[in-house]
């Protein structure tokens, strides 16, 4: 294990100036393009980029495929919604603590039970609580508004130490406020990644069995990984509903989350960074298509086909792709 | 070979993005937003929507002196796209009123985001209660309100001998629309001692196919009349269903909406006998309807609908909404909208100012085999009764 | 109406809802045990085998005709597609096939819509089938029982084509241990493509089958798709006999919870799934297995 550590990849300096220079463009853009349809669709790109990071952790990095990792973003949309609506309207923070918390103790059983088997079996074992959580918060019409969606939702301030920063109400403010927590989820789990314990999760995504031969419990970090995946989903959430002021269960139905799973596919698995690149081609995808045509599914699906077939490492295997172009 | 593979590719890929609409700007023309489902399980239903506002604008040509430009934008039924397409529509696309929607969880969305968005909201296919007074800016024109069509189809079941003595079985789909005119039925149909024969009403999930279990229910608890409110599309399933396991033969169907007629076109004889409350169809009989079903024949191939009779009559109260307003601005646009009428084919409907939702006339159908009609349909909605508009609510508080 | 009657119109119900419940998962489970491809355009299938059968009805043909050409036609389509796209990403991580399937199902739905539009379709029935039968107390729809004949014959077809033919004996072998079958000179080629087009044939059927039984539209097929993943994997991946037994199963959990607690109807079943999954991996009869 001490060799994988060693053989890791520090990180280069020229890293940190690109990730420095995409967070400087990503911070100026609201005032650069001031037109709030923009703002919107690159912040839904941004909270996305953070549930299909989380989803990457899970998926490149553990090697577990979850069908429905929507629906953590969809419990943590809801607690972090009903928090703000019946217990303290104004309290920003706490409502987002709630939201990750709930959806940590909510995954936390849901995992210990997954992690018992692997593959694909775990995969459908996603699919089978994804389903009844969604189930659930469809037909708990007195708490949830069932169909309808949770509606109501208060905007608060954004106060650090104090200072109202502005409201969440406003698009930008709450663009700066996404980008700023994406950016610290991006770093904590870079970091997190790449350290011993990130180690381990790549040893049990290469084999499992020769992972618990040199005495790791295998079961036990894929439930680390798991839970942690959870709770940065859950942040997502907390960020989606105070964007989006509105959560219905369609958010968390099943097809909603093999549109996430595109995402890390569409951007490349196993970077953090490539989901992100992919949560924004998806979004930007499916918008385009879909506003240019009736038959948005037809070329969606014809994309993804394309993508798998010819770009199966997805947008991070575009640069190695090229090069291999070039030499034919 | 993979040269080959990936030229292809990168041309399909960057064909599909390069293919923008070419929208070669002449006149700065006034943009309208429609929002309409066109995929998912009402996407006829969003079709029909489309036709009818179309129509309207078509009709009415130019706004202010410049050219009305349509931007048709597909909700699938889904809220939180609903509300991206709508900023879409009115942030990128500049337009200055949205109008359409069907399914009351997208209308009460994007009247959540409206005062973000800044502009007049008027909805033609939403049914649930809540829009009653919700927003200056939202407002209601077209399809009859929940409270509305309850009133009319107790009113209907009364003044109907073969429906007055009947006990009901009450089945609704899961969401808010379904509950609240389940819910209305059963409070109203109470107070005039018509009988229910299950007071806490069934819901069934809006994907339901097989309806099967729900029919042995009705058949099992006894009752000779059923009382629905599912989506439209949905009535000839649930229907067909129904026929295949004999319940027409003795029970009576009554709809809470009424069913679109390209659907009862493809249920067949099963969707005959079905009554509903609604505000038109084409057997409604007066010049202005019988004009407007022949315009929509020659123009679209397609049998008139309600749905699109309700965004073509809520269009029209939005374009001269404008024209009234003068400008495009959207608290002008939204104080002219209030009080207005329109005098369309389900005769004079006026907004109400104090609530922003429509005040119109009903009438309650049968569906039966259709006489000879210029639109080939087989089964048609016969109008049995018309109730006017100030018998049929809403509650006392918005009068 | 008396408690017989009751009790038969709910097992009546319960196993027509299984047989079509069953003939879907069975081709589904079929492809998956021969290839190992989780095909998520399944459903899309069984919707394309729906359209195919209202149009050859509509267009003059006898129903059980219909139900004879149709499903060979989407095997037809099934060939194409594993051909084409399938073959491709065979030897890669399940992970790829899944999502090529999914960008299939979006695909195979859009040319749906495409060409059949969005209004629902019902498949027009001889006039015999639209009786009613009574039997004990209740009435019960001809078409119903035809349809419940129709899953019985397919599934001893297919007991028999597996059981029999020298064909089927190959493909279970391969099921088993492909190693072994692709080493006495079986070309795997073959084997793949024809346990997809057998479930694809499966999938034929069933649609025309749910054709008159519920309502065609373009996306009848999700929740199809997910109602066979519940029943596969209650019945063990891979596992034919389990597939039938679950199928059975899940059409009666389903069946008396939407009689008798109609809210709580699906979780009951996802729950059902998970635990299983989580305690029994193996399906039911402890013959599933995941690689």
């Amino acid at each position: 294990m001490s060799e994988m550590v060693t053989k890791r990849r520090s990180t280069h300096p020229m890293k940190i100036v690109a990730l420095l220079i995409v967070v400087t463009c990503l911070t100026l853009f609201p005032f650069v393009v001031t037109n709030r349809f923009y703002i919107s669709l690159v912040n839904e790109m941004l909270i996305y980029g953070l549930l299909a990071m989380s989803l990457d952790v899970l998926l490149g990095y553990t090697g577990l495929l979850s069908f429905m990792h929507n629906a953590y973003l969809g419990l943590g949309a809801y607690v972090v919604g009903l928090f703000l609506i019946h217990v303290a309207p104004s309290s920003l923070w706490l409502a987002l603590l709630a939201g990750v918390v709930v959806t940590s103790v909510i995954a936390l059983p849901v995992g210990w039970v997954q992690v018992r088997t692997g593959g694909l079996a775990f995969a459908l074992l996603t699919l089978a609580f994804g389903m009844m959580f969604y189930t659930i918060v469809w037909k708990w019409y007195s708490l949830t508004g069932g169909d309808d969606g949770l509606m109501g939702v208060p905007h608060p301030d954004i106060q650090v130490l104090g200072i109202t920063l502005g409201s969440s109400g406003n698009p930008t403010t709450m663009y700066l406020l996404s980008l700023c927590i994406v950016f610290i989820c991006f770093l904590l789990t870079w970091r997190i990644i790449h350290s011993p314990f990130g180690a381990v999760l790549e040893a049990i995504r290469e084999n499992e069995e020769r992972a618990s031969f040199v005495g790791i419990n295998v079961r036990r970090y894929k439930l680390y990984g798991w839970m942690y995946a959870c709770m940065l989903a859950g942040v997502s959430g907390g960020l989606f509903i105070l964007y989006r002021g509105y959560i219905g269960p369609t958010t968390m139905s099943a097809f909603a989350g093999a549109g996430v799973l595109m995402m890390v596919l569409v951007g490349g698995m196993g970077s953090l960074w490539g989901p992100i690149v992919g949560a924004g081609i998806f979004i930007f995808m499916q918008d385009y298509i879909s506003t240019m045509t009736e038959h948005w599914e037809l070329f969606v699906g014809l994309v993804v086909i394309m993508l798998v077939l010819f770009l199966p490492r997805g947008f991070i295997g575009l640069g190695d792709y090229l090069t291999r172009f070039r030499k034919e | 070979m993979k040269k080959a593979f990936l030229t292809t590719i990168l041309c399909v890929i960057a064909g599909a993005f390069l293919m923008v609409p070419n929208q070669a700007i002449a006149k700065d023309p006034v943009k309208i937003g429609v929002i309409v489902p066109l995929s998912g399980i009402v996407a006829q239903g969003g079709e029909e929507m489309k036709m009818g506002i179309q129509m309207a604008a078509e009709e009415k040509g130019t706004l202010l002196g410049r050219p009305i430009e349509l931007i048709v934008e597909d909700t699938q039924v889904k809220p939180p796209v609903a509300v991206s397409k709508a900023e879409k529509l009115v942030f990128k696309d500049g337009c200055k009123a949205l109008i359409g929607v069907f399914s009351s969880g997208v209308g009460l969305a994007i009247a959540k985001n409206i005062d973000r968005l800044n502009v007049p909201f008027l909805t033609t296919h939403v049914m649930t209660t809540k829009f009653y007074g919700l927003n200056p800016l939202v407002f209601r024109s077209g399809q009859l309100a929940n409270d509305q069509t309850a009133v009319g189809n107790v009113k209907g079941i009364l003044a109907t001998p073969d429906l007055k003595d009947r006990t009901y079985y009450v089945l609704v789909h899961d969401y808010a629309w379904g509950h609240d005119a389940g819910q209305r039925f059963v409070d109203l149909a109470k107070k005039n001692g018509i009988k229910i024969a299950n007071e806490d009403f069934d819901k069934a999930p809006i994907k339901t196919k097989d309806w099967s279990s729900y029919i042995s229910k009705i058949k099992a608890s006894g009752a000779d009349g059923v009382y629905i409110a599912l989506i439209t599309n949905v009535i000839p399933v649930f229907a067909k269903q129904a026929y295949d396991f004999g319940i027409q033969k003795y029970a009576r169907i009554v709809s809470g909406a009424a069913p679109g007629p390209v659907e009862l076109e493809a249920g067949g004889e099963a969707c005959v006998g079905i009554f509903g409350a609604s505000d038109w169809c084409w057997d409604v009989d007066n010049p202005i309807s019988d004009k407007w079903e022949s315009d929509f024949w020659k123009k679209f191939k397609t049998i008139p609908s309600d749905a699109a009779c309700h965004s073509y009559v809520g269009a029209m109260n939005l374009f001269n909404g404008i024209e009234k307003a003068g400008s495009t601005d959207p608290q002008e646009i939204a104080d002219a909208l209030r009080g207005i009428s329109f005098n369309g084919p389900y005769g004079e409907v006026r907004i109400s100012a104090k609530d922003n939702c429509m005040r119109n006339s009903a009438v309650l159908t049968e569906t039966k085999l259709a006489p000879p009609n210029p639109y080939d349909a087989k089964i048609y909605m016969k109008v049995l009764h018309t109730f006017p508009a100030e018998e049929l609510g809403p509650p006392a508080k918005w009068n | 109406m008396s408690f017989t009657a009751i009790a038969v119109d709910i097992i009546l119900n319960s196993l027509v809802l299984g047989g079509v419940l069953l003939i879907v998962a069975i081709g589904l489970n079929i492809i998956y045990g021969l290839s190992r491809v989780m095909n998520l355009a399944h459903g899309s299938l069984y919707a394309l085998g729906a359209y195919a059968g209202f149009t050859l009805v509509a267009s003059g043909l006898n129903y059980f005709a219909a139900l004879l050409v149709a499903p060979l036609l989407i095997a037809v389509v099934g060939l194409i597609i594993e051909r084409v796209i399938i073959v491709p990403v065979r030897k890669r991580s399940i992970v790829y096939t899944l999502i090529l399937t999914y960008g299939l199902m979006f695909f195979l739905d859009g040319l749906i819509k495409y060409f059949w539009g969005n209004e629902p379709r019902f498949i027009e029935l001889p006039q015999f089938m639209r009786q009613t039968l009574p039997i004990a107390g209740t009435h019960y729809p001809v078409f119903r029982l035809v349809t419940l004949l129709t899953t019985a014959v397919a599934m001893i077809g297919l007991m028999l084509f597996l059981g029999k033919t020298k064909l089927g004996i190959i493909l279970r072998a391969a099921s088993s241990i492909p190693e072994m079958v692709s080493c006495m000179g079986i070309n795997m080629t073959f084997v793949h493509a024809g346990a997809f087009a057998l479930g694809c044939v499966l999938a034929g059927i069933a649609g025309v089958i749910s054709g008159p039984l519920y309502t065609i539209d373009p996306i009848m097929g999700h929740e199809m798709l997910i109602s066979s993943f519940v029943v596969i994997v209650i019945g063990g991946l891979g596992s034919l006999r389990g597939a039938v037994l679950a199928a059975f199963l899940i059409g009666l959990v389903q069946t008396l919870a939407e009689f008798f607690v109609t809210d709580l109807a699906m979780v009951i079943v996802y729950m059902m799934m998970a635990l299983i999954l989580a305690f029994m991996p193996r399906g039911l009869l402890g013959e599933g297995r995941f690689e």
